[in-house]
């Protein structure tokens, strides 16, 4: 491979971005061998380039040619082509391998020409629809996608392969689409009931912000249209839940779901009552002090006229600190010592030298209710949920 | 403050069933008003905040407004879903509970009750894993020091 790539490197090309261009062939050739292991090694160094192109040769070399030597490309036009061709080869479209004269040269034009060309041809191959005629359109959009498909890695193309698509989807879905697009778009604008948009598209897509399909036989007055609205933000709302509670994506059904995440909720405060007793339990020799004070009182952390009140268990750090040694900051002052926090065992000790008569009845010491492992990582992401809100 | 003697004097002397009952309560109080305190700018954290510090004793009647329902003007209706009679009202009750459950849940509509559960779930799981790895320390605590003084 290495003859061919320096042959493939050829007329019109700096020297300064060879080996760009070679780490770019090399790239897309296993790529190509990912992709298509029968095609086994291209015999010519731009054969797989042309071929990613689908294009019968002449017309891919004739293509490249023509874009080729009009440009002075510069450093910056080596990484996008690498990413011209990832969207090509996600196509899926290969034809055979093609045999370039050896003297060809795969240029990487970053024309604007060949750019939107192989954006449609992409486009086309991925949405496998008879969309050839609308090709104009995806264009403009997919333009925008060389800046950043060219930061990712190469190599994770199968995960990539099915982003393409769903950043088509999603900048189709932001911007107010013709008829052409509306089979497509519907389903994303509509979470709630996948029926068939409507012949009447009406004055829910002349507004730049409003996203709401008529359906069919529905009254398109401004009222329904708001209700319509609200009940697809519920419904969106409704989703969020869903994918926080564990379980409850696959559950269909709005009483069912509701079910769940009433479950989650009351199970996460009994988990609260039962680690509040569990805490209670623990040697009260271990004087929380002041730390109830501190906490309830009204205006900051009181002057506790106990000194270990210094306890710094500060609300805030519950819900910011990842609780790793950390933990040692929360106890009073000389019991501070750097412990590992995650215990393998949960010893129910704690339950039975207290000698009360506390219901552990209910508390399963099991590792289920009380088990910390570690890999529920402490996420402690509500923070990043109210700026995702 | 009393309430400091109070639970000192718990703590000290009544080891007894009593003692742990209170004591556990005071340490959910703790860390519910902890869990208020950490997410502030919450509906549900500051109406979780007006319900410990009533429960804390505030005599004064006029602070803690007795926030009911009536205004819940966004009804199951809205949801849309579930187009019988059954299922809607089957909603509603669900709704009502998840209302209940959730702090100051009750004066919101559907919509914002959502966001509010969204967030509350998420600052409860934060919650319990915090106390959870705080017992697991103290327990840790508690027999290494049992170790090295036995």
């Amino acid at each position: 491979m290495g003859p061919a790539r320096s042959s493939g490197v050829g007329s019109g090309n700096s020297g300064a971005y060879t080996t760009e261009i070679a780490e770019s062939l090399r790239f897309e050739e296993e790529i190509h061998s990912i992709v298509h292991p029968s095609l086994d090694s291209s015999p010519a160094a731009g054969g797989s380039f042309t071929a990613l192109l689908g294009l019968p040769a002449n017309q891919a070399v004739e293509l490249l040619h023509e874009t080729g030597p009009s440009e002075a490309p510069s450093s910056a036009a080596a990484p996008s082509p690498t990413g011209e061709l990832w969207r090509l080869r996600l196509g899926e479209h290969a034809a055979g391998p093609l045999h370039l004269p050896l003297g060809c040269s795969p240029t990487f034009p970053s024309n604007a020409a060949l750019v939107e060309r192989a954006a449609r041809f992409s486009v086309f191959a991925a949405e496998d629809s008879p969309e050839l005629s609308s090709g104009g359109g995806p264009s403009p959009r997919l333009k925008a996608e060389p800046p950043d498909s060219d930061s990712p890695p190469p190599l994770p193309i199968p995960t990539e392969k099915t982003q393409r698509p769903a950043k088509r989807k999603e900048c189709e879905k932001s911007k107010a689409k013709g008829p052409a697009k509306k089979s497509k778009s519907a389903e994303e604008n509509t979470v709630a009931a996948p029926k068939e948009t409507a012949a009447e598209n009406t004055d829910g897509e002349k507004l730049p912000y409003v996203h709401v399909r008529a359906r069919r036989g529905q009254a398109t007055d401004s009222h329904s249209l708001a209700e319509r609205a609200r009940r697809e933000k519920i419904n969106a709302r409704m989703k969020l839940l869903q994918e926080l509670v564990p379980g409850c994506s696959k559950i269909t059904g709005t009483a069912l779901v509701l079910d769940e995440i009433i479950n989650h909720v009351q199970s996460l405060q009994r988990q609260v009552e039962f680690l509040s007793m569990r805490l209670a339990a623990v040697n009260p020799r271990i004087d929380f002090g002041g730390l109830d004070g501190f906490l309830l009182a009204e205006c900051g952390p009181l002057a506790t006229a106990n000194g270990r009140g210094g306890v710094a268990l500060d609300p805030a750090l519950w819900s910011s600190h990842p609780v790793t040694a950390n933990g040692a900051r929360w106890l009073p002052q000389p019991q501070i010592r750097h412990v590992d926090v995650w215990p393998t065992q949960q010893s129910s000790t704690a339950w039975t030298r207290d000698g009360a008569a506390h219901p552990h009845a209910l508390l399963n010491p099991g590792a289920s209710l009380f088990g910390y492992d570690p890999a529920s990582s402490v996420s402690l992401n509500s923070n990043q949920l109210k700026t995702e809100l | 403050m009393d309430e400091k003697h109070d639970h000192r004097a718990m703590f000290s002397s009544e080891r007894g069933h009593d003692g742990f009952v209170e004591r556990s309560r005071r340490i959910k109080m703790a860390a519910e008003m902890g869990l208020a305190r950490s997410s502030r700018g919450r509906h549900w954290s500051r109406a979780l905040r007006r319900r410990l510090l009533r429960r804390k004793g505030a005599t004064s009647g006029g602070s803690c407004g007795c926030k009911d329902d009536s205004s819940s003007s966004k009804t199951v209706e809205e949801l849309g879903v579930g187009e019988n009679e059954d299922d809607a009202v089957e909603v509603e009750a669900r709704v009502h509970a998840l209302q209940r459950l959730v702090p100051g849940g009750e004066e919101l509509g559907v919509e914002r009750l959502f966001e509010e559960t969204a967030d509350y779930i998420e600052a409860l799981q934060g919650q319990v894993s915090a106390m959870r790895a705080l017992a697991c320390l103290l327990d840790e605590l508690e027999r290494d020091k049992r170790v090295m003084s036995g």
